[in-house]
């Protein structure tokens, strides 16, 4: 039986103190950076496959005016498959059966709508959409809103279910609470929400056509004299055709293109916002890093003072060694090999800990907290180096603790 | 066995002060050669310095002034971790308290200088076995310390001192914890070793039965010698 194994075992309370300070240290960093991490991969795996390549947006809290105009002229470019305006306005639902709600409307022009989605979204739409004229420009007509209005209403199935009522129901769509002022539209269809409820999909209850949605709320009127129109949404999103769509040359020419046309507006490559979000989680893994070393930190100085006081408790065997000629390196190796057992230990229950709290989140917990648990990724590098990590600092610890032991005079630790 | 080197102090003093409000001077100037194969008694009454001298002829102490030679190299200066493996290979230490691992068996106690010099595991077991077979304790070789009595535990640590074969043998009050038939039984033993080994025994006692089996007998006071000769 080697020294080491009867100490861990003959300091069982510390030892399990130890073990439990360093899993709780490791746990926290398994979640953070698998939940962390998810979430990140699972942003930027829509942003990439969002299906188009270029967003117009305009600054501050203002939107797009002349949307619908705009979007003819994008659409006449070369290399441009599909130019898509989208307005997201709240409105107030006036249900079959009497009730009011608020829900999240979005405004699109049908036939571009989805040519401009991923797979993942346009999958959850009926195709074609059943929302009249697919150019949306019937109602428009040349900024007149004079044209027949489709008044089509796609539902989310979840809110159709909720609200008890199906595909061919009247719902009344209204800027206010007021009912005598809402105006009836069709159920035409309804669409699904993806498994994962993160992302702009999952909050719209309802879609609907652009110019109806605009006229509905206000963002659609004829200025008054030679005032400008204002037809207005909050971004153009704009699919290229081909192999243009993955070229960055051709991307990027399109962007220069669309920005002549939109001086004002913000116009970003899709290829710019991924960017941009991986630099954002490259800073945010370095908080989470940041945060995950303060709790290693702590954890692996609680292993110090563990291994601090069991060389106080063991100076007098340690100054027996000493005083029978042992090298300082073999006592600072058996300090050693117990802080490593220890360390490996806390590591294995802290991950397996931090697994088991963030597969129960994603299967127990509730809302957005249950869905960024069941988006986590368990990157085994990442949990690998993590452990390593841990092992290393342990060095650390083991080494302090060593230098207490070799510290001072044999005599005195043989008193 | 290592050779069995001359030892000897020159001028020693050791002072310590850390922790006390007055400097505590435990040798003052002591000067000693103990020849190979010498077997010497350090007497005299408690505080007067025998232990903080064998702590300094064993390398497990440094003097504050003064000389700790080994055939005539000055060893006091060395760094800790040559005066660790001096201990280890040239000096066998028999402590009053025993001082054997609590965690380790006889026979492993035993083994633990051995495996410090890093000797193969079979030939470690096969000296151990010999040597608490020369000590009477084949049978108690599993035991451990707190399943031994105090006379099994001293000739444990008997045999332990001499895993190494050591040159130099440093008793500190080998017998202080041990009644008269276990006293007598464990410096017939030391004695025996010694005269088998030729090595250098040096013998830490104010029991005048222990220090008469000395040849050589070592009076100290308040940190001096004060007598040296054949007479105990």
């Amino acid at each position: 039986m080697t020294a080491s194994r009867w100490s861990l075992r003959h300091h069982r309370l510390q030892a399990i103190l130890a073990v439990a300070s360093i899993g709780t240290a490791v746990a926290l960093p398994v979640v953070l950076l698998s939940v962390g991490g998810g979430v990140s991969q699972h942003e930027l795996a829509q942003l990439e496959n969002s299906g188009y390549q270029l967003s117009i947006s305009a600054g501050g809290l203002h939107g797009i005016s002349g949307a619908h105009a705009l979007v003819a002229q994008i659409d006449a470019l070369p290399h441009v498959a599909s130019a898509s305006a989208v307005l997201s306005v709240a409105v107030d639902l006036f249900l079959p059966t009497g009730g009011v709600t608020p829900a999240l409307a979005e405004g699109v022009m049908p036939g571009a709508f989805l040519a401009t989605q991923g797979p993942t979204t346009a999958g959850l739409f009926p195709h074609p959409l059943p929302l009249g004229d697919p150019s949306d420009l019937a109602h428009y007509a040349n900024g007149t809103y004079a044209g027949p209005p489709a008044l089509d209403v796609l539902v989310a199935s979840p809110f159709a279910q909720d609200f008890g009522f199906g595909v061919g129901a009247t719902l009344g769509l209204g800027a206010t609470t007021n009912r005598s002022a809402a105006t009836p539209f069709t159920v035409t269809g309804t669409f699904g929400v993806p498994a994962q409820t993160l992302g702009p999909a999952a909050v719209f209850a309802i879609v609907l056509p652009l110019s109806d949605l605009q006229q509905l709320t206000g963002y659609a009127r004829a200025g008054a004299g030679s005032g400008a129109l204002l037809d207005q949404a909050d971004t153009i999103e704009v699919a290229l055709a081909g192999s243009a769509a993955t070229s960055v040359a051709a991307i990027s020419q399109v962007q220069q293109e669309v920005q002549g046309l939109a001086p004002f507006y913000g116009v970003s490559a899709l290829t710019d916002q991924a960017s941009e979000l991986r630099a954002s989680i490259g800073v945010l893994n370095g908080f989470y890093l940041a945060l995950s070393s303060v709790s290693l930190t702590i954890g692996l100085l609680f292993l110090a003072l563990v291994l601090l006081r069991r060389v106080e408790a063991e100076r007098r065997t340690i100054g027996i060694r000493r005083a029978l000629g042992l090298p300082g390196r073999q006592i600072a190796l058996g300090l050693a090999r117990d802080g490593l057992v220890l360390a490996a230990a806390g590591g294995a229950a802290g991950t397996v800990g931090g697994i088991a709290v963030v597969t129960g989140l994603a299967r127990f917990g509730s809302g957005s907290v249950a869905t960024a648990a069941g988006l986590a990724l368990f990157d085994p590098l990442t949990l690998g180096l993590l452990l390593a990590g841990v092992l290393l600092l342990s060095l650390g610890a083991s080494a302090v603790a060593a230098r207490s032991a070799l510290r001072g005079s044999i005599p005195e630790a043989l008193r | 066995m290592s050779p069995v080197p001359e030892i000897a102090v020159r001028a020693v003093s050791k002072s310590y002060s850390a922790g006390r409000p007055e400097e505590v001077r435990a040798l003052r100037g002591v000067s000693v050669v103990l020849p190979p194969g010498d077997v010497v008694s350090v007497e005299g009454p408690s505080g007067c310095g025998k232990t903080t001298l064998l702590n300094l002829l064993g390398l497990l102490d440094v003097p504050s002034q003064g000389q700790v030679l080994w055939d005539g190299r000055n060893v006091a200066v060395r760094s800790e971790r040559e005066r660790a493996r001096l201990r280890l290979t040239g000096v066998g230490f028999i402590f009053q308290r025993f001082y054997l691992l609590p965690t380790m068996t006889a026979r492993e106690n035993v083994e633990l200088p051995m495996r410090a010099l890093g000797r193969p595991a079979g030939e470690r077991r096969a000296r151990a076995d010999r040597l608490l077979a020369d000590v009477g304790l084949s049978p108690r070789a599993e035991a451990f310390p707190h399943e031994l009595s105090g006379g099994e535990e001293q000739r444990v640590a008997v045999a332990r001192a001499l895993a190494n074969a050591p040159g130099l043998l440093l008793a500190d009050e080998p017998t202080g914890e041990l009644d008269r038939a276990n006293t007598d039984q464990i410096l017939d033993l030391l004695l025996r070793v010694q005269a088998e080994s030729g090595s250098t025994l040096l013998l830490v006692t104010h029991n005048p039965r222990v220090a008469a089996r000395a040849r050589r007998h070592l009076r100290m006071e308040d940190g001096r010698i004060v007598g040296d000769g054949p007479e105990a």
